[in-house]
């Protein structure tokens, strides 16, 4: 697929729908938070919702859509590795 | 045509300065090694943190992610901008998010007002050693965001930026998104997960 920075987004994906499902999402976990929602699944919901936030906001907002290889294995591999973490903690502390 | 189509299979560059990206790589790794530690400590002492993260206000908590997330599309709004030349709605765009960061900072003062007005510190227990160190550390980081944003707008409206030269821009805007991506994870760690 050829890419051009300069082409505009599709018309339900592009930077105003991404803040506005960022903030959606933003609101659903607070939500799961203040109805005292807990327990492996809701961990892994609240983590699936931080890797889709993360992902919009490094593949959209950083621009790293396109760059080298390199530079997206860093910052998902980042991402990736905190929240692997994170959930292995949770499923021994059961 | 066919010198086009290579060209444009080539891997873009990283927007903006390769030195900040080093930057933002480290610390990333820094705000990582503190994730995973406090998932680990938390695992040993679950009850202690589970009590103590009722104490938090995760009313704030979410105003101040919505604040950070407003504030990077605020900060990518003026990307565009300055790509199609336009240097006023650039600033402005840029002026917003610096808004935004102002009343993350009040809130997250306001927040911290309570913790220390009811004796809460650093050494009350594992579970606000953790809340505190986060989230200071965090803070921090906002205000350096916010001075390389406020340096930019000024350069900006000194005309040094423009639709063929914007990689200053770039620069912060990339630092500005690195504090919203770790925030967009401390929330939840921190706040919410239990």
């Amino acid at each position: 697929m050829l890419y051009d920075e300069h082409l505009p987004m599709s018309i339900r994906y592009n930077i105003h729908t991404i803040w506005l499902a960022m903030l959606v999402l933003t609101l659903s976990t607070y939500i799961m938070g203040k109805l005292d929602f807990n327990g492996i699944i809701i961990t892994f919901i609240l983590l699936l919702t931080v890797i889709t936030k993360a992902y919009f906001i490094i593949n959209d907002y950083m621009e790293l859509r396109g760059v080298s290889l390199l530079w997206r294995v860093i910052m998902y591999g980042w991402l990736w590795v905190i929240c692997i973490s994170i959930a292995i903690t949770y499923i021994v502390s059961l | 045509m066919c010198e086009h189509i290579v060209k444009a299979e080539e891997p873009k560059l990283l927007p903006g300065d390769l030195a900040m990206w080093i930057f933002i790589f480290a610390e990333l790794l820094v705000f990582g090694i503190a994730f995973i530690a406090y998932a680990i400590t938390r695992a040993q002492n679950i009850d202690m943190f589970n009590q103590y993260q009722l104490t938090l206000n995760s009313e704030i908590g979410a105003a101040n992610t919505l604040l950070l997330i407003t504030a990077s599309y605020f900060v990518v709004r003026a990307i565009h901008a300055i790509r199609l030349n336009n240097v006023k709605t650039c600033i402005l765009w840029i002026y917003a998010s610096l808004g935004c960061g102002t009343i993350f900072l009040l809130l997250k003062l306001l927040e911290y007002y309570d913790k220390f007005s009811h004796g809460i510190n650093l050494s009350s227990n594992t579970f606000y050693m953790f809340y505190l160190s986060l989230t200071l550390f965090h803070f921090m980081h906002v205000i350096l965001g916010m001075i390389i944003l406020f340096a930019i707008v000024i350069k900006a409206q000194r005309g040094h930026y423009s639709a063929e030269n914007y990689i200053g821009i770039e620069t912060g805007a990339s630092y500005w998104h690195m504090v919203d991506l770790v925030w967009i994870i401390l929330f939840p760690l921190v706040y919410v997960i239990r």
